[in-house]
């Protein structure tokens, strides 16, 4: 018997929650050759999986090995639902440049926060680790990217976050963009001082924190 | 044998037996003390002395001289055991710390399994074997040699994110890989031990609860530090085992190594710790954000109150920054001293 939509939507969330990157790939397949809609699928099933694998990874039951494997398990689903995808429902994609600042190469924090902006449905331009500032600044005028963030996880490294955000006012470019900051020595007073949008804690509070910025 | 030597009374510490007053150190390694104000004023500086064995000896003697910590600490680093593992790294400048540049193996099944007598005689190993030689000369001051953990080498030498997956998912290559990490590291250990170190101390940053969860902490951090650990005893050399991250999802497991003492990260409550486990000898664990950024005065009264509480070894918490003035450390280390 033919499995129901939402059956196949649950499948492939629990997919990705349990890690199954092989079932995720196959039930994608069989969504797509049921005639389903692609778009959904990536919506309500993989990225719903991929939600409450977060959830799972605030309550501390899961850590960062499974949300690494269940963010393999989303991404096959993914590989094999994108093409099907009717371009017009992305058009409207806004665009977050995210690294890890120049002397760091500390980047954990920062792929968590680029998976989980990503699952949140934004397009995510990784310029990795050891970033320096200008390369911030030219990839997000390159990309016409919405967001800027920043990630450290050393005090050494901090000042390079201010340095990101003055290259933008000497270009007379600051109100482009939303800059935001992150990582464990850096705080919300910190942002403040130096003039940055918004600091979260978290990534699934930078997930909230840019919905709210870009309102 | 003086008993108030900063070495007995180190060892009497790790040995459970009692002492005139705390000892006040700071291992190297990811505790790496050689902060800028004493490079500059001294003049052994880095990045040079990361491989060189005179100026790594001279360095680590400014340090404790300059610093007042009981002990010399080797390497500045965290990136020897990686770089001889075949890791690219770039060596940093004076206020940053080496890092790995790229990590040589995309996958754990990629990892290539070489002779490990003869990795012992390549990268920096001789260099801090040498300066752990020449500071051994020195008589009562301890020489630590520090390493970097089997579970941060691993995933220093294997692309992070994919070695974390693979704890997982290839755990066959994983645990081939942390195993021939932690035999790498016992015989580097063992060098070091011969050369001169007095003590081993060892982090292993990648091996908290936070990062790894508790099951992956048990099934990987725990079995192979205790390898290491149980390998270095053999020698008969004391040990310390660096925690970092606030452990409550790990604790459990504390008890279940074989350090001689834990040192932990600034969240953790280490009275609360001790209670919990009286067997345990701690050390820490005094905020490094806190003496970077705060005066001499204030460091001196929050390390009053840390002498106060049943900590066995004063210590930073954590990596410092380079960055920290020396008068903030002079403030911590005197503090404790004029304790009793």
């Amino acid at each position: 018997m033919a499995k129901t939509k939402e059956e196949y939507l649950e499948e492939l969330s629990n997919a990705v929650v349990e890690m199954e990157e092989d079932d995720a790939a196959e039930i994608a397949r069989e969504y797509i050759d049921e005639g389903h809609d692609a778009y959904e699928g990536i919506s309500y099933g993989l990225v719903d999986g991929m939600n409450k694998a977060g959830e799972l990874f605030e309550e501390e039951e899961y850590f960062i090995p499974e949300l690494l494997a269940c963010s393999d398990a989303m991404n096959r689903g993914i590989e094999v639902l994108s093409p099907h995808i009717e371009r017009q429902e992305i058009k409207d994609e806004k665009i977050i440049v995210i690294g890890v600042v120049q002397g760091d190469t500390h980047d954990i924090g920062k792929n968590l926060v680029a998976l989980l902006e990503e699952v949140a449905g934004y397009k995510i331009v990784d310029l990795g680790k050891d970033v320096p500032p200008r390369a911030f600044v030219d990839k997000a005028e390159e990309v016409g990217a919405d967001i800027i963030a920043l990630s450290t996880l050393m005090t050494t490294t901090m000042p390079r976050m201010k340095e990101v955000i003055d290259i933008l006012k000497e270009d007379n470019i600051r109100d482009k963009y939303k800059v935001i900051i992150g990582g464990a020595p850096v705080s919300p007073k910190f942002a403040d001082d130096i003039g940055a949008d918004g600091y979260s804690a978290n990534a699934n509070g930078a997930v909230r924190l840019v919905q709210e910025l870009l309102g | 044998m003086d008993l108030s030597s900063p070495k007995e009374r180190l060892f009497r510490t790790l040995d459970k037996k009692s002492t005139d007053r705390k000892a006040v150190i700071c291992p190297g390694g990811m505790m790496n003390a050689a902060v800028v104000d004493v490079m500059t004023k001294c003049g052994h500086i880095l990045p040079a002395a990361h491989s060189d064995a005179d100026l790594m000896a001279e360095l680590a003697r400014d340090v404790s001289k300059e610093t007042g910590f009981e002990n010399f600490g080797l390497p500045f680093c965290m990136t020897v055991e990686a770089e001889v593992l075949g890791s690219e790294i770039d060596m940093g400048t004076l206020e940053c710390e080496p890092k790995i540049k790229k990590e040589v193996y995309p996958h754990t099944a990629e990892v290539e399994y070489r002779d490990i007598k003869k990795m012992l005689r390549q990268g920096r190993i001789e260099t801090i074997t040498n300066a752990a030689y020449s500071l051994s000369k020195d008589g009562d001051i301890p020489v630590i040699g520090s390493l970097t953990g089997p579970i941060s080498t691993s995933d220093s030498i294997v692309d992070p994110m994919t070695f974390l997956k693979e704890l997982r998912k290839d755990k066959e290559n994983a645990h081939k890989v942390v195993d021939y990490v932690t035999d790498f590291l016992i015989e580097y250990a063992k060098q070091l031990i011969e050369g001169g170190a007095d003590i081993i101390s060892i982090a292993d940053p990648t091996a908290t609860g936070e990062i790894l969860g508790p099951r992956m902490f048990g099934e990987y951090a725990v079995l192979y530090l205790n390898k290491l650990i149980d390998a270095i005893h053999e020698t008969g050399t004391r040990v310390i085992l660096h925690i970092c991250g606030n452990m409550k999802s790990v604790d459990n497991y504390i008890p279940k190594m074989h350090m001689d003492a834990i040192s932990t990260d600034a969240m953790v409550n280490l009275v609360k710790l001790k209670s919990k486990y009286p067997e345990l000898t701690t050390m820490g664990n005094l905020s490094t954000f806190f003496l970077q950024t705060h005066d001499a005065d204030s460091v001196a009264t929050v390390t009053e109150r840390l002498v106060a509480k049943d900590i066995d070894i004063i210590a930073p918490a954590c990596g410092l920054s380079t960055t920290s003035p020396i008068a903030n450390l002079q403030a911590f280390t005197s503090t404790v001293k004029e304790s009793r």
